[in-house]
C-alpha cells in the first residue's frame, strides 16, 4: 500500500472539451448548476456526474479560478466563505475572468444548497492536495467533516463519500492516520444510521486501510466481519474492499479465499489504476506460491508491470526450481523491496514451499536416494542435515506432498511408482472447479448487467418492456435462490 | 504523592517480595487487589487521560502486568496468561510514545508467540508477527519463536527439540516442554505414514524416550494399532491403502444436475 492507489473514473475528454475550450471557471459554474438541479430534483445520479466532471477538471484548478468560483457559489457573508477563501492565496491577477464581476454582482440571493457548499469544500480540498499543502488540506477536510455530520441528505452522500476519502488521504500523506480512526468510526456509525450505503462502503474501506497501515490485522478483520454488507455501489470501493480482504486472509493463512479476493480485485480494477493492480498482483503471486501453485509467466509480463513485478518473478523462479540457495539470495537481493511492500514476513513463510518443491522434484527424479543426498540437494545448512532431511521427508509424506517411504536402517528414501492419475478422481475435480468458475463468471456477468432506463428502449412498447423486465427479475431471483442452496 | 499511587506501590512491593521468594501462593491475592486498584487510575488504557502522574502510573501498571504474565507462566495457567497478556498489550502498542520501552517487552512478546504456537493458533501467530518491527524480529527472544514456527512447519522436529537447550529466557521452558509433547505426537503421526517399520531402538530415539518401557506404554496408549514383533514396530499401513475406491456417485449426480440446470439457463 505504499503507492498511492487512486482510482478514478476517467470520463471521456469529449464531454468537457468542446472545440473552443471555455474557461475552467465556466465549467465549474456548469457543474454547480448540475448540482443545483440535482439537489432540487433529488437525483443522486446528477451529483455523481458532477463529481466525475470535476475530476476531469482537476489539473486545471488554480487559486484565482477557485476564489472566483467560491465568490460565485457561496454568499460572501456566509460561514464557510471566509474559511475556504483563506486557503486560496489572493493575488489579483490576469487570470481573473471578466465575467466574475457580473456574476458576483448578481449574487445568489436564494438559499445556498448544502450540496453546493459541500462541493466547494471538495474542490478546495482537491486543489490543496494537488498543491501538496497537506496540513491545510487536513484543516480543510476536518472542517468539512464537521459540517457534513450535521447534514443529512441523500444527495450530499455522493460528494461526502469523496470527502471522506480525501480526509483520510490528507492525513495519510502527513502520516497521522491513527489520529482520525475514532472519527472515521463515528462517521461510519452515522452513515450506517442514515442508510448511506455509499458512505458506509467508503468509510469501511478507509478504516480497513487505516488498520492495515499499522498492521492491525486482528482489528481489521473484526471490523470487517461485523460491518454490514450489501451489494457494492461503487466498483472502485469494491475493488479496494476485495484487496484489503485478500490481505487480511493472507495474513491469517486462508490462502484459497485470499487468492480469490486478490485476483478478483486485480481483474475488476480499472485499467488506469496501475499502481493498485500492481499491488494486487504482488500479493496474488505470493499467495499462489504459498498455495503451491506457480503463476504463469504472462502474469509478470502485463503491460507496464514488468519492472515492478521483477523481484516477484525471480522469487517465483526460485520457488519453481526448489532451490533454497537461490531463494535465499533473491530474498536478500530484494529485501528492501519486500520490506517496503510489507511482504517480507510472507516471503519467510515461503521457505517451506521451496523445500517442498525441491523434495517433489527429487522424488520424481529418483526411485531411491540416500537422505544425505537429499539434504545436500535441498542445501539444508544445519547442524544435523540428515536428521533434518529425514523428518522433513516424513512430514512431506504424511501431508501427501510426495509418495514415498523411508528406510531408516539404510538411511534412504524410496519413491513409489507414480500411479495413473486418470484412474483417480483428480481430473474430474479439476474439471468441476473449472466448470464452476465459468458458470459463476457467467452468473456474475448477468447480475452485473445494468439497463439505463428509457434511453435506447424507447421504441419498445410498454407491454413488451414489462414482460422483459419481469423475465429479468425472474432470472435474477432464480440465480439468487440457486446460490443459497448448496449441495 | 498521590495516596492511591503509594498504596499501589506498597502492595506491589509486597507482591514482588513474594514473587522473588517463589512463594506463588501468596502472589495471586495481592495481584488481584492490585488489578482492582489499577482500575481507579484514569491515565491508564483505555482512557489515557493526561494526569500529572500519568507516566509513573503507566510504568507501574505495565510492570504489574508484566509480572502477572510471568506469574501465570510459573503457575502454568495458559488462560490467565492470555488474559494478562491482552491487558498488557496496550502498554506496548498504544503507550509506546509516552513511556520508555520496557526491557521485558520482547521476552514477553516472544513468550506469547510461543504460546500461540503451542496452542496451534498459527493464524493468530502470524497476525501478531505482523505487528512487530524489523528490529523486534532481530531480537533473540522473538527470533527464537519465529524459527521454531518455521522448523515446525517444515517438519524439522529435531531442530524444535534442540531449541529447548537454547531458550533465551527461563520462562520459556514451560512452553517448550508443552511443545515437545506436541512434537512427539507429530513425529509419531509422520513415522506411521513414512516408514513401514522401525526398530525399537530407533523408534525410542525418534520419539525421545529414554527407556523401552516408556515407549511401549506410549504405543499402548496412543497407537494401539501399531504392532510390535521381532524387536521392530510395524506401522500397519497396508490395510488402509485399499486399492478399490468407491465412486462418489451422489456427488457426481449432484454436479451433473447442476451443470444441466445452469446450461438450461444460459441457452
Amino acid at each position: 500500500m505504499t503507492q498511492d492507489v487512486e482510482m478514478k473514473d476517467h470520463p471521456t475528454p469529449s464531454q468537457s472539451l468542446p472545440p473552443p475550450p471555455p474557461s475552467t471557471l465556466h465549467h465549474l459554474k456548469e457543474i454547480a448548476s448540475v448540482i443545483e438541479n440535482g439537489s432540487k430534483s433529488n437525483e443522486v445520479r446528477r451529483i455523481g456526474r458532477a463529481v466525475r466532471l470535476t475530476i476531469a477538471l482537476r489539473r486545471r484548478l488554480t487559486a484565482p479560478v477557485l476564489a472566483a468560483f467560491i465568490d460565485y457559489a457561496l454568499v460572501p457573508g456566509s460561514d464557510p466563505h471566509p474559511r475556504l477563501s483563506s486557503y486560496l492565496p489572493k493575488e489579483d491577477d490576469q487570470a481573473m475572468e471578466t465575467d466574475t464581476a457580473t456574476s458576483a454582482a448578481q449574487t445568489h440571493a436564494k438559499q445556498l444548497s448544502p450540496e453546493l457548499e459541500i462541493y466547494c469544500y471538495f474542490v478546495v480540498l482537491l486543489f490543496l492536495i494537488d498543491q501538496k499543502r497537506y496540513n491545510e488540506a487536513k484543516d480543510c477536510s476536518t472542517a468539512s467533516i464537521v459540517r457534513l455530520k450535521s447534514l443529512n441528505s441523500r444527495t450530499v452522500d455522493v460528494i461526502a463519500s469523496r470527502l471522506y476519502f480525501y480526509y483520510s488521504y490528507s492525513y495519510e500523506l502527513t502520516g497521522d492516520l491513527a489520529e482520525i480512526r475514532g472519527n472515521l468510526l463515528a462517521l461510519h456509525r452515522i452513515t450506517t444510521l442514515r442508510h448511506d450505503e455509499l458512505g458506509q462502503e467508503t468509510l469501511l474501506n478507509l478504516l480497513l486501510r487505516n488498520y492495515l497501515h499499522y498492521n492491525l490485522y486482528d482489528q481489521a478483520e473484526k471490523l470487517r466481519s461485523k460491518a454490514p454488507r450489501f451489494e457494492a455501489h461503487s466498483n472502485q470501493q469494491f475493488c479496494r474492499y476485495l484487496f484489503y480482504l485478500g490481505q487480511i486472509r493472507t495474513i491469517q493463512l486462508e490462502y484459497t479465499d485470499a487468492k480469490e479476493s486478490l485476483l478478483q480485485a486485480a481483474r475488476k480494477a480499472p485499467v488506469a489504476a496501475r499502481g493498485f493492480r500492481i499491488q494486487c498482483n504482488k500479493w496474488a503471486v505470493i499467495v499462489r506460491l504459498l498455495l503451491g501453485e506457480i503463476p504463469e509467466r504472462t502474469v509478470f509480463m502485463q503491460g507496464g508491470m514488468e519492472k515492478a513485478l521483477r523481484p516477484y518473478f525471480e522469487l517465483t523462479n526460485a520457488v519453481r526450481i526448489g532451490d533454497l540457495e537461490l531463494f535465499r539470495s533473491v530474498a536478500e537481493k530484494y529485501a528492501t523491496t519486500f520490506n517496503t511492500d510489507r511482504t517480507h514476513n510472507l516471503i519467510v513463510r515461503l521457505r517451506h514451499n521451496v523445500i517442498r518443491t525441491g523434495l517433489r522434484n527429487i522424488s520424481i527424479s529418483y526411485s531411491r536416494i540416500s537422505l544425505a543426498d537429499v539434504a545436500h540437494k535441498l542445501r539444508l545448512n544445519s547442524a544435523n542435515p540428515v536428521a533434518d532431511a529425514e523428518s522433513i521427508v516424513a512430514k512431506a509424506i504424511r501431508d501427501g506432498a510426495i509418495d514415498a517411504t523411508l528406510d531408516h536402517t539404510n538411511g534412504w528414501m524410496v519413491s513409489k511408482e507414480t500411479g495413473d492419475i486418470y484412474s483417480t478422481n483428480e481430473p474430474q475435480l479439476a474439471f468441476n472447479s473449472r466448470i464452476a468458475f465459468c458458470l459463476n463468471m457467467h452468473n456474475e456477468a448477468v447480475r452485473a448487467l445494468r439497463f439505463p432506463p428509457n434511453t435506447l428502449k424507447e421504441k419498445e412498447s410498454a407491454e413488451k418492456r414489462r414482460e422483459r423486465q419481469q423475465q429479468e427479475q425472474e432470472l435474477a431471483k432464480h440465480i439468487e435462490e440457486e446460490d443459497d442452496d448448496d449441495f | 504523592m498521590d495516596p492511591k499511587l503509594t498504596e499501589v506501590s506498597q502492595l506491589f512491593d509486597r507482591f514482588k517480595a513474594a514473587f522473588v521468594r517463589n512463594d506463588y501462593s501468596n502472589c495471586s491475592n495481592p495481584l488481584s487487589q492490585l488489578k482492582v486498584l489499577l482500575t481507579g487510575f484514569r491515565s491508564l488504557p483505555p482512557l489515557f487521560e493526561d494526569t500529572p502522574n500519568a507516566v509513573h502510573e503507566l510504568t507501574i501498571a505495565r510492570d504489574i502486568y508484566e509480572h502477572a504474565v510471568v506469574l501465570s507462566v510459573k503457575l502454568e495457567d495458559q488462560d490467565a496468561f492470555e488474559r494478562d497478556f491482552f491487558q498488557l498489550k496496550p502498554y506496548y502498542t498504544d503507550a509506546c510514545n509516552r513511556l520508555p520501552p520496557s526491557p521485558q517487552e520482547y521476552p514477553i512478546l516472544g513468550l506469547n508467540l510461543l504460546r500461540l504456537l503451542v496452542q496451534n493458533r498459527i493464524a493468530e501467530f502470524h497476525t501478531e508477527l505482523e505487528l512487530l518491527s524489523s528490529t523486534a524480529l532481530e531480537n533473540p527472544c522473538i527470533k527464537h519463536a519465529v524459527e521454531l514456527e518455521q522448523s515446525f512447519m517444515e517438519g524439522a522436529y529435531n531442530r524444535v527439540l534442540s531449541a529447548r537447550q537454547t531458550v533465551p529466557h527461563d520462562t520459556y521452558v514451560y512452553f517448550m516442554d508443552l511443545l515437545a509433547k506436541t512434537v512427539r505426537d507429530e513425529i509419531a503421526g509422520c513415522s506411521e505414514k513414512a516408514y513401514d517399520y522401525l526398530s525399537l531402538k530407533d523408534a525410542k530415539q525418534m520419539l525421545l524416550y529414554s527407556s523401552d518401557q516408556d515407549l511401549l506404554e506410549y504405543i499402548k496408549e496412543e497407537h494401539p494399532e501399531w504392532e510390535i514383533k521381532n524387536g521392530c514396530v510395524f506401522f500397519q499401513k497396508a490395510k488402509e491403502s485399499a486399492p478399490c475406491k468407491e465412486i462418489p456417485s451422489l456427488q457426481l449426480i449432484n454436479q451433473t444436475l447442476s451443470y444441466a440446470r445452469e446450461l438450461e439457463r444460459i441457452v
